[in-house]
């Protein structure tokens, strides 16, 4: 009877639930309780500590942060920066357990994140961040970072990290023309290559610069190369402006699938998401990354543990890691070259490959880095201007 | 009385027409996805997603979480959608509000929400995978209001609620009889629309699963998305061709199930 | 007074209870709807409906509401709401050809199965991978461009096709919406009654007049109900039009995205006003709706 048939379907439906769980390779089962447990009174202290000193040195550092046993990042793809080896041997050295949030946000999702999970110990809440410049101050005047110094403190230079301790510059790097060079056999040099009319239609940036940072930079990049200044956006707007008029800027957004096909050849990118991307495209497309004739615009990211970190010793061994040379050089295999690189190459502690294998330090030398209000002006430009300067509308339908 | 009549000349236009627009954009990502060797057609993006254990391991538990949300979905809707029809219409309005708010509510706002909420004693519910898998669900039922709803209500629409419940009473059933042997039954096909839409967007979700730690489908697309190029048109085809296999499952099932008649309509 | 009142009108005094009783037992039935509800999505939900009065520091505001009146703003629910109408139109209109074509058309089952099943697909399709396979069929370097042009020499984008416009948008757009609209929709037409159709006949009525007056009026509340859903399906929808068009074509999601999500300084509060603005629409087009519900029910009476 037709009741009877409604009850098998519910129940072949559990079925195949069930049989599904039973074939799916058992995921580990929550160690979150027990790991509280294991380690409540350290967890108290270690979220105060502001340097390795306070655990009684690297080994006492250590020996907390295995006793957390796990790690949550947020926003960290794998391939940029070898993001994804730094992990593994992270976890490989220490045996601790990374898990990556969201590996797609951006910096307002890591802060939101940790004000959501204020109170939360579970692996929702991060431990680690990795934002963008202009939310350094917001984040410590909110309160959501704790400061620390890691062990190279000293070689970190001032320009690039706050005082107390809250936030501090993780790597750096320049803003390039990136080209499938099969599809464009005439590859441009320079901002205002990208005029002329054989590029119809095949430029395009690759986020949207009122709400992505390299989108934005990117602008930035393009003001300098074009008459403005650190000061100045409006050069940038102006060359975006003509771009589009030209018919060679294309309102889609540039990512890995639509360059390899061809349908948006030429984008910015940093330096190291593209050589990253030439590496990984290996040769299908031809991948180039051009670094501007006319000028070199730098942005760096900074580094923050949080405030509310449920694991606050295996956030700052982190920390430590990714500023020892171990973690300095993994950066650099990754085409980021780490705040302490400098450093590095004054001790000589850069192996030959891996120097050979990026842009040499000298073709930073003309880098010109925007400071914070800088920043947060033109920022605040781009965001507001885009729309009416730029002008990418359609037709009103 | 079987129809012979064969199909109108229009009818096979528009299917026709229907089959052209869903294919070629399928083929646009299929022709791109063979092009992982240069200049020829292969099957090594192919390769490359299938080697990795988390793709299956994520399709599973993306799938393994549509289940549960669907079955939860209809155990939900289907009875407050046939009281509010028979009993309190003046209702309507306010469910369908409720209903579509998961439309214009972003998910980035609601998963934030959730943590917020039910991170805290009393109510903790992220501190263990199975509560916090329950967190999912919930917000993955949410999430498919939309569509089973307005799925139901169709169904409902289209049977005499009434006259079915006032002969079930005068036969002298109860609500649970009247619910699960005559309601249930009748609304088959509708149930069966909104839960092949519900499997779609569960499996497409990336917010929810993202932030709340879970090994979802979504977040592994994502990610693959990031910097390779002919992986992620690889990983849309064999994700499309499992979800065709899932949904031909539940259309085989429910096909022995539903009568003749039901499918094909009236004439 | 109260037993004087009684005597007058006897129901007066006993209907009051007798409804206060059946009352409550009735409001029972949805009481796990709204449970629910309240539970994982009106609390989850409420920092927003809050945020939208608060200002960065917390202190109540109609700032965020006043700038839902801006001319951007206004642009922003225009080309939103101007977007999601034609794309529901047309997924509406087409999609109830399709959804015909299979149940009353007569087509073999197996192909009314396929196709179902084919929007259930079509319907997971979403984001990125929707936007990048219109890109890889009708882009400019699209398989469909570049057989036009060299099959048949028609450059798709010198006659004035663009992917990236309003036009293109729709075109994704409708990927999703058509296989809702067959999906949902065809349940519907098990309410046609094959008898009706056969009176209709016996009585000498044409094909159109059957669906004049028969077939569209009884299937006009599901009809509606339709379009309010791929209104609000459309309406809503981020992913897909963010990976399309990068951002500039602004539509409320996006500019919602960008305050709420963005990497540059951003005003989620404004975001969260937005958003009470959307919900407004919802609300306004649902009330449309029921009227026009009410209106049409009164035929099928």
């Amino acid at each position: 009877m037709q009741s009877k048939k409604s009850v098998l379907v519910v129940s072949v439906f559990l079925l195949i639930a069930i049989v599904v769980s039973a074939c799916a390779p058992t995921t580990s089962a929550a160690t979150a309780p027990a790991a509280a447990t294991q380690a409540p009174a350290k967890s108290m202290d270690a979220a105060k500590t502001t340097s390795a000193a306070d655990f009684g040195g690297m080994d006492g550092l250590i020996k907390a942060a295995q006793a957390e046993g796990k790690l949550t990042t947020i926003t960290l793809p794998r391939d940029w920066c070898n993001y994804g080896e730094i992990m593994d041997t992270f976890t490989k050295k220490y045996g601790i357990e990374v898990t990556d949030l969201n590996p797609e946000g951006g910096s307002a999702d890591e802060i939101e994140a940790i004000k959501a999970n204020k109170d939360s110990k579970g692996p929702q809440a991060p431990d680690v961040i990795d934002i963008g410049l202009a939310y350094g101050p917001q984040a410590k005047k909110d309160g959501l970072v704790a400061p620390y110094k890691v062990a190279g403190w000293d070689t970190i230079p001032d320009a690039n990290k706050d005082a107390d301790g809250a936030y501090y510059g993780d790597y750096y790097g320049v803003m390039t023309l990136q080209v499938n060079a099969d599809v464009v056999k005439d590859v441009p040099k320079d901002w205002k290559d990208l005029l002329d009319p054989k590029y119809k239609g095949q430029v395009a940036l690759a986020g949207d610069p009122r709400a992505s940072n390299q989108a934005a930079q990117t602008v930035y990049a393009a003001a300098l190369a074009n008459g403005g200044s650190l000061d100045n956006v409006s050069p940038g707007l102006e060359y975006f402006k003509k771009l589009n008029a030209a018919g060679n800027l294309l309102p889609v957004i540039a990512d890995s699938g639509t360059f390899a096909k061809g349908e948006t050849p030429i984008t910015f990118a940093w330096d190291y998401l593209g050589l990253a991307a030439k590496e990984n495209n290996k040769d299908n497309p031809k991948t180039l990354v051009v670094i501007p004739d006319s000028g070199q615009f730098g942005g760096y990211y900074v580094q923050a543990i949080s405030a509310y970190a449920p694991h606050p010793a295996a956030a700052r061994l982190w920390e430590e890691y990714l500023y020892s040379d171990e973690g300095q050089l993994l950066l650099l295999k990754g085409f980021c070259h780490g705040m302490r690189y400098s450093d590095l190459a004054k001790r000589s502690v850069v192996p030959a490959e891996l120097a050979a294998k990026v842009p040499a330090p000298e073709s930073y030398a003309k880098a010109v880095f925007p400071n914070l209000d800088q920043l947060s002006k033109v920022r605040e430009d781009v965001k507001n201007q885009w729309d009416s300067v730029v002008g990418v509308n359609y037709p009103k339908q | 009385m079987a129809q012979v009549k064969p199909a109108s000349l229009w009818a096979w236009v528009w299917f026709g027409l229907g089959v052209l627009f869903f294919c070629l954009p399928l083929y646009g990502t299929l022709d791109f996805s063979l092009r992982a060797t240069k200049g020829e057609l292969g099957f090594t993006a192919y390769e490359r997603v299938l080697s990795d254990p988390e793709f299956l391991q994520a399709f599973l538990f993306s799938a393994r979480m549509a289940i549960f949300t669907i079955l939860t979905s209809i155990i939900i809707l289907v009875p407050t959608a046939y009281w509010v029809h028979l009993k309190l219409p003046r209702l309507r309005p306010v469910i369908e509000l409720i209903t579509l708010l998961p439309f214009v509510i972003p998910a980035i706002v609601l998963v934030f929400g959730l943590i917020r909420l039910y991170s805290r004693p009393p109510l903790l519910m992220t501190d263990s995978i199975f509560k916090t898998d329950i967190l999912l669900v919930g917000g993955y039922v949410i999430l498919s209001f939309p569509y089973m709803y307005r799925a139901i209500d169709i169904g409902l629409r289209a049977i005499d609620i009434r006259t079915l419940t006032e002969a079930a009473q005068s036969l002298g059933a109860n609500w649970y009889t009247i619910l699960f042997r005559v309601i249930f039954p009748n609304l088959r096909v509708a149930i069966i629309s909104g839960a092949l839409i519900t499997f779609a967007t569960v499996m497409g979700e990336l917010i929810l699963a993202s932030f709340l730690a879970r090994p979802a489908l979504g977040p592994y697309m994502a990610e693959l998305g990031r910097t390779k190029a002919y992986e992620p048109a690889a990983l849309a085809m064999i994700s499309y061709a499992l979800t065709l296999v899932a949904l031909g499952l539940i259309s085989l099932i429910s096909r022995g199930t539903v009568s003749q008649q039901q499918m094909s309509g009236a004439h | 007074m109260a037993s004087q009142v009684a005597e007058a009108h006897p129901q007066v005094i006993a209907l009051p209870r007798a409804a206060r009783l059946k009352f409550s037992w009735t409001w029972l039935g949805v009481v796990p709807f709204f449970a629910f509800v309240i539970v994982f999505l009106i609390l989850p939900s409420s920092a927003l409906f809050i945020g939208a009065l608060q200002d960065a520091e917390g202190n109540f505001t109609l700032k965020n509401i006043a700038g839902l009146f801006t001319p951007y703003v206004l642009e922003a629910y225009s080309l939103s709401i101007r977007v999601s109408l034609v794309t529901a139109l047309a997924g509406g209109v087409f999609g109830f050809l399709m959804a015909y074509a299979i149940t009353l058309g007569r087509l073999p089952r197996v192909l009314g199965s396929g196709l179902l099943i084919f929007s259930g697909l079509a319907a997971n399709f979403g984001g990125v991978p929707l936007a990048f396979s219109f890109i890889a069929t009708v882009g400019r370097t699209g398989f469909i461009t570049a057989f036009l042009a060299t099959a048949l020499g028609i450059n798709l984008y010198d006659i004035g096709f663009n992917l990236y416009s309003f036009v293109g948008l729709c075109l994704v757009y409708l990927y999703f919406q058509l296989p809702l609209m067959i999906l949902v929709m065809t349940p519907a037409f098990n309410g046609l009654k094959r008898e009706w159709r056969e009176a209709s006949e016996n009585l000498g009525a044409s094909s159109w007049q059957y669906w004049r007056h028969i077939g569209l009026p009884i299937l006009m509340p599901s009809m509606l109900g339709m379009l309010l859903l791929l209104f609000g399906s459309a309406f809503g929808a981020y992913a897909t039009a963010f990976a399309l068009t990068g951002g500039t074509l602004n539509l409320v999601t996006i500019v919602i995205g960008a305050q709420i999500r963005g990497d540059v300084l951003n005003d989620p509060h404004l975001g969260y006003a937005l958003v009470l603005g959307m919900v407004a629409v919802m609300g306004i087009s649902i009330t449309g709706y029921t009227i026009l519900q009410r209106r049409s029910a009164r035929w099928l009476k």
